[in-house]
């Protein structure tokens, strides 16, 4: 029943979606039956959306998906997750969120009524090409052939509360650039004042934030779930989110500092059709199944080849209209060595060779084996050496950035600059003398904390210290940069200064961990709702009373015979200790103990950018 | 005497320069050196998964052989070779640079320097 439901609704907004694009033509709406429509249309996606998820809760294994990717023994919460834990889910969540986007945006105020409704009819435009594709090649509301009272169940690996939550977020970071895609559009086809530009500001940092988040929140996943005691693979998922987000922060950045140039509002539409045409792209290479991972649920070609026809169309039309509608003949750059505006056009440039870089970094083997039919791959290392290398100027540009002038190449009190930056240098390198040296430690260090040093000599030098919302508002640019550098610290410290230890235990035994004496008490089964867990107990520094007790061990999940990995991790604010229980062996059981200096570092810089993501979208 | 401070300053960077060439040559151990090779090599079995940060039999195995053979003193260069004699080119997580990938290495490079081209270009060193 809820099936039905779900699927009528599914197919009667796609309806009401064709009937905007034709009330444009044929019959003219007022505005307020205009609005009704759309947001019409996103409530029936959205129950259509809940009736899947209702089929989930409930475990209606009539539903042919539901059956696939359930089971009635699973807790509650990774019964909703499974909604989206699936390639027809996911599908129906994207969709979902572009209608919520649509919605929302039907909401917005001081915008000229023209643009908003033609903005609209773009993403009707989107809802239809992404409906059709739901409801033609992966139709979430199939019936279950045969009568069955059990489900297949859901892959162990995604049966975990951050990867519940990644999805969505990740979603709304993608699907959020439609939006940002269609005012850009919107905005070539009317051309008329600059009004659109701060409206396709707030979307886009919006969407930006989101992104940020699902990001970090994929790869602290991946961080104490996988079990290697990394964070970043350069798996050619990561790369695929990590394109639109590098071109977005370029968007973002160029969107801040416009100020009615009409050549950077020329590259802000371009920008704008990149971000949303790299996010269908994503959506193609992880559907159609081309590459594998943990992502492409199910391969099947004609998924593939309907979403390669959707991102051309996208894409085609995109740049077909930038092209033809491209805004007014420019006129110069007020271009220094170095000012504001030169500072955007190298960061700018950067950001986009490093997107373009990711890019053909992530798909070349599939270039390779069409061309020479055989199998390469492109991994950590060539990213390592290509894009990080890029990066640098970029990262040193940024730490004084947001203080250069609009008109002159001078930075004030330049003076403390280059004092701080000594300083600084002769620090590191006497740290990094005492500690192993390592050429990346080196240069990521001090890059991390010039990023930061600088940014509050900025702070202090060039503002008046006020404790209000206004004067965070202005300062948020350099919090931003800060959140960044403080990123960078932890990504250093955590990948190069990471120390390793072996150690082959029987229950019992005492070892030694970063000075401190750790117990490994006993090994432990037991049962849980729908696995069965292994933990091997450590108590981490018995020689105080408030020693720590630390699990790490494995599940086993009988469904799906499948056995993950349950890190143990100690976090502490400036190192986590990291406990892999492996196999046993002659009643001796192999324990890998990783000690990742400064990764909590990684998490807080991404919040403060998240915040200051937030922050930006409220100023003007 | 703000002469001094400077010269004092270029002392200390010149002094650490030093040091790090020291550190820079000095010669890793043979963990060492095992932990950078696997590092850059593809577990076979496992999904997207370097050798070195997998326990699969097949990652356990060739950490073996890596290891055997650098104590043999064969170079890094030769054991890659040998293990893409075996497994073929898939196996690298950094492609090789020969013909097939020469668009692949050099496109980010061309691309920085057409970038700075342009920047050159269009910005004026002096004010108006």
């Amino acid at each position: 029943m809820s099936s039905l439901i779900g699927f009528l609704s599914l197919v009667f907004a796609i309806g009401i979606n064709f009937y905007l694009i034709l009330s444009r033509y044929i019959f003219k709406f007022k505005k307020q039956r205009f609005n009704f429509s759309i947001r019409l249309s996103s409530l029936l996606t959205l129950l259509s959306f809940f009736s899947l998820m209702y089929a989930y809760v409930t475990s209606d294994f009539s539903n042919y998906n539901v059956f696939q990717n359930s089971h009635s023994d699973k807790p509650l919460i990774y019964k909703i997750s499974g909604t989206w834990g699936n390639h027809e889910g996911s599908m129906l969540l994207w969709l979902c969120m572009l209608s919520i986007f649509s919605f929302l945006f039907s909401f917005s105020k001081n915008i000229e009524n023209n643009f908003q409704k033609l903005t609209l009819i773009i993403q009707a435009f989107l809802h239809i090409l992404f409906g059709l594709f739901i409801v033609f090649t992966s139709n979430p509301f199939l019936v279950n052939s045969i009568f069955v009272d059990e489900g297949l169940g859901l892959n162990p690996i995604l049966q975990d509360p951050g990867l519940a939550v990644h999805p969505p977020i990740l979603y709304a970071g993608y699907v959020g650039y439609s939006i940002v895609f269609s005012i850009a559009i919107a905005g070539l086809f009317q051309n008329t004042d600059d009004e659109w530009l701060y409206v396709a500001k707030k979307w886009s940092l919006i969407s930006w934030t989101f992104l940020t988040g699902g990001i970090a929140l994929g790869s602290y996943w991946a961080y104490y779930e996988l079990g290697w005691g990394g964070w970043w693979f350069w798996d050619p998922v990561e790369n695929i989110s990590l394109m639109p987000w590098i071109a977005g922060l370029a968007l973002v950045h160029s969107l801040i500092m416009v100020r009615g140039e009409q050549a950077i509002k020329k590259w802000i539409v371009f920008l704008s059709i990149l971000c949303f045409s790299l996010s269908v792209f994503g959506t193609f290479l992880v559907r159609s199944g081309i590459l594998t991972s943990v992502h492409s649920f199910a391969a099947d070609a004609s998924r593939g080849i309907f979403i390669l026809l959707i991102f051309f169309i996208i894409t085609g039309f995109g740049f077909l209209v930038f092209l033809l509608k491209e805004p007014k003949k420019s006129n110069n750059l007020n271009l220094f060595f170095i000012n504001k505006v030169s500072a955007l056009l190298i960061n700018n440039i950067l950001m986009i060779i490093a997107t373009l870089t990711i890019l053909l970094g992530t798909i070349y083997p599939i270039i390779i084996e069409v061309l020479y039919n055989k199998r390469i791959s492109v991994g950590g290392p060539y990213f390592n050496s290509t894009v990080i290398p890029i990066m640098i100027p970029g990262f040193l540009l940024m730490s004084i950035a947001p203080i250069l002038s609009w008109q002159t190449n001078k930075i004030n009190n330049s003076k403390k600059y280059v004092l701080g930056f000594i300083i600084l240098s002769i620090l590191v390198l006497i740290q990094s003398y005492f500690l192993d040296f390592n050429t990346w430690g080196f240069i990521g260090l001090l890059l991390g904390f010039w990023i930061i040093l600088a940014s509050i000599i900025a702070i202090f030098t060039s503002y008046k210290i006020k404790l209000n919302i206004k004067f965070f508002k202005i300062i948020n640019p350099h919090i931003a940069h800060i959140g960044v550098g403080i990123a960078i610290v932890g990504i250093t410290c955590s990948s190069v200064f990471q120390n390793e230890l072996d150690f082959n235990l029987i229950e019992g035994d005492e070892f030694t961990v970063n000075g401190k004496t750790v117990l490994f008490e006993k090994i432990e089964t037991t049962n849980q709702i729908n696995f069965q867990a292994l933990r091997g107990k450590f108590l981490y520094d018995i020689e105080k009373n408030l020693s720590k007790k630390i699990e790490a061990g494995k599940n086993y999940y009988p469904v799906s015979k499948m056995i993950t990995s349950e890190a143990g991790i100690l976090h502490q604010w400036n190192k986590d200790i990291y406990f892999i229980l492996g196999d046993q062996k002659n009643n001796e059981w192999f324990v890998k103990v990783l000690i990742n200096p400064f990764v909590s570092f990684i998490w807080l810089g991404v919040i403060v950018m998240m915040y200051s993501g937030l922050i930006a979208v409220t100023r003007r | 005497m703000k002469l001094s401070h400077f010269s004092r300053i270029l002392h200390i960077v010149i002094l650490s320069f030093m040091f790090f060439t020291i550190k820079l040559f000095a010669v890793e151990n043979i963990d060492e050196r095992v932990k950078n090779l696997t590092l850059e090599l593809r577990c076979m079995t496992c999904q997207n998964q370097s050798i070195y940060d997998s326990d699969a039999e097949f990652s356990n195995n060739i950490k073996k052989i890596v290891k055997n053979k650098l104590q043999k003193g064969e170079s890094e260069r030769d054991i890659k070779k040998f293990l893409v004699e075996r497994y073929g080119e898939y196996i690298l997580f950094r492609p090789l640079m020969n013909f097939s990938n020469i668009f692949l290495w050099s496109f980010p490079f061309i691309l920085l320097i057409f970038g700075s081209f342009f920047v050159l270009i269009k910005t004026k060193r002096k004010k108006v």
